[in-house]
């Protein structure tokens, strides 16, 4: 820099200007000269010519500039019209329709009742395939409900897919009853024999189970016929909704005269039966949600709302998988939530859940424990079998904490 | 002395892009596709397998210098007495 600006210093204007055009036409030759050697190379190489086509082609591929014609020439609503036959109901579809028809047809689509085909086909067989519980952990994930699918590397049992499938097909909240009778349905697995068609078929119709079965099933179900919906109900033999008289009334009328005396409570219920039970709580709201009012009776546990007993019900089975060894803590626990105030029982139970599951259940029970005590007693007591006693459920949860 | 200013110049040019400036002006404005078109003709003109390098600039080079448009020229001449300028002193 040091020289040049010794150099320059010493040119007048002129000279300058004759610089600067020196240099102006030095560049404008280097670019010139630049691009012959491109030109050359590409000649020599053999691509020089390639963006070129030939005539005839440039013809073919001209703009086209009509109207109701793109520029290709093509008209817009050529395929609107046409027809395909589908491959897997041999019916002529319309092609704007196909691929809708189609998700349908081959049941795979978000909406096409593929959880309900799957549950009529596996009702038919009774198998058991891995891969419907990975379908059902596609629905749960449909519906966002992420925490099904950690359960699924666990206990894999006939009846939870089928029950997942059922409530499903039930409830509008699908994913939250997923979650629950997940749990209820692998509490209940060693209770009966036929658990599948126990929770499906009884909630749906009386008249379909020949004799044997209605006697087994009334024997751990209540099983009052709801005038509404003409269903058995399926909560426990102790349910609140219904009296003894009721279900010795539906005893009788279902298995003629001989068959009216309640089966002792004693006989089946065990500590998973409880939890079972208690899924066929939540299974029996289920079906009260969408009809109409029967107003809780006395208990300790209806005197809650639906909502908070769900959702404490929920929470249970939620500390019974994180503790997985007590069954019992769970009923100790499922009074936590008791003093939770209303909340929008989708999200809440989620986060409940979660929290649950993440460890927080210690926090929440704790906080519940004690208010909830009684309402535990009263649960209890009136179970012919005390569940254990209450007063060391909490004492081992405590230890937990 | 005048070989030295050369020198320098060519310095400076490399120093502030001013080459690249010009070969992106001069792409934007349609100089070089008209150039490379006229290349075509030349080429067609002497057979594919014959042309040289030296036919092209020969023919190229001052057609190039003609086609430049004035606005790129004269920015490009401002630049350069900028240049000057800041290096006078």
């Amino acid at each position: 820099m040091k020289m040049e600006d010794m150099s320059l210093s010493g040119l007048d204007n002129t000279k300058l200007e004759a610089l600067a055009q020196d240099i102006y036409s030095d560049l404008v030759e280097d670019a010139c000269l630049g691009l012959c050697f491109e030109v050359h190379r590409a000649v020599k190489q053999g691509y020089f010519f390639l963006d070129d086509t030939d005539q005839e082609s440039m013809k073919d591929f001209e703009i086209v500039d009509q109207p109701g014609v793109d520029i290709f020439g093509q008209v817009y609503n050529q395929w609107k019209n046409k027809e395909c036959v589908c491959p897997n109901c041999n019916r002529s579809i319309a092609a704007s329709r196909f691929a809708p028809h189609l998700e349908k047809c081959l049941g795979m689509g978000r909406n096409s009742s593929r959880i309900a085909n799957r549950r009529i086909a596996s009702s038919n067989n009774m198998n058991n395939k891995s891969e419907s519980d990975q379908e059902d952990n596609d629905d749960v994930n449909d519906n966002d409900w992420s925490y099904g699918s950690e359960k699924k590397g666990e206990n894999k049992t006939s009846v939870n897919p089928c029950l997942n499938v059922f409530f499903v097909t039930l409830a509008e909240q699908a994913h939250l009853y997923h979650m629950l009778f997940s749990f209820s349905g692998e509490l209940s697995n060693s209770v009966n024999a036929d658990p599948y068609k126990y929770n499906y078929n009884t909630g749906i119709n009386y008249e379909t189970l020949g004799p044997d079965e209605l006697r087994s099933l009334l024997t751990t179900q209540c099983g009052v016929i709801s005038e509404h919906t003409k269903k058995m109900c399926t909560r426990s033999q102790r349910c609140p909704q219904h009296t003894d008289e009721q279900r010795r009334a539906v005893r009788v009328f279902l298995l003629g005269p001989s068959a009216s005396s309640l089966p002792d409570a004693d006989t089946m219920v065990e500590s998973d039966c409880y939890d079972a039970s208690d899924g066929q709580v939540l299974m029996s709201r289920l079906q009260w949600d969408g009809s109409s009012d029967i107003s809780p009776s006395d208990s300790a546990s209806s005197k809650a709302s639906k909502r908070t007993e769900f959702r404490s019900t929920f929470c249970t089975f939620i500390q019974w998988r994180s503790v997985s060894s007590h069954p019992l803590l769970s009923i100790s626990l499922s009074g936590t939530n008791n003093s939770d105030s209303k909340k929008p029982k989708k999200k809440k139970k989620t986060s409940l859940g979660l929290n649950s599951t993440g460890g927080g259940g210690g926090g929440s029970g704790s906080g519940g424990g004690s208010s909830s005590q009684t309402s535990l007693v009263g649960l209890s007591n009136r179970k012919k079998k005390p569940k254990l006693p209450v007063p060391p459920a909490p004492s081992i949860y405590d230890n937990l904490n | 002395f005048y070989w030295h200013c050369v020198q320098q110049h060519a310095r400076f040019i490399e120093r502030f892009g001013l080459k690249e400036l010009l070969r992106a002006k001069l792409t934007e404005c349609g100089w070089r596709d008209q150039l490379k078109a006229h290349c075509k003709d030349v080429i067609k003109e002497k057979g594919l397998e014959h042309v040289t390098v030296e036919d092209l600039v020969v023919e190229i080079t001052p057609k190039g210098r003609v086609l430049v448009p004035d606005s790129v020229k004269k920015e490009l001449l401002q630049r350069i007495r900028a240049f000057l300028a800041q290096h006078a002193t």
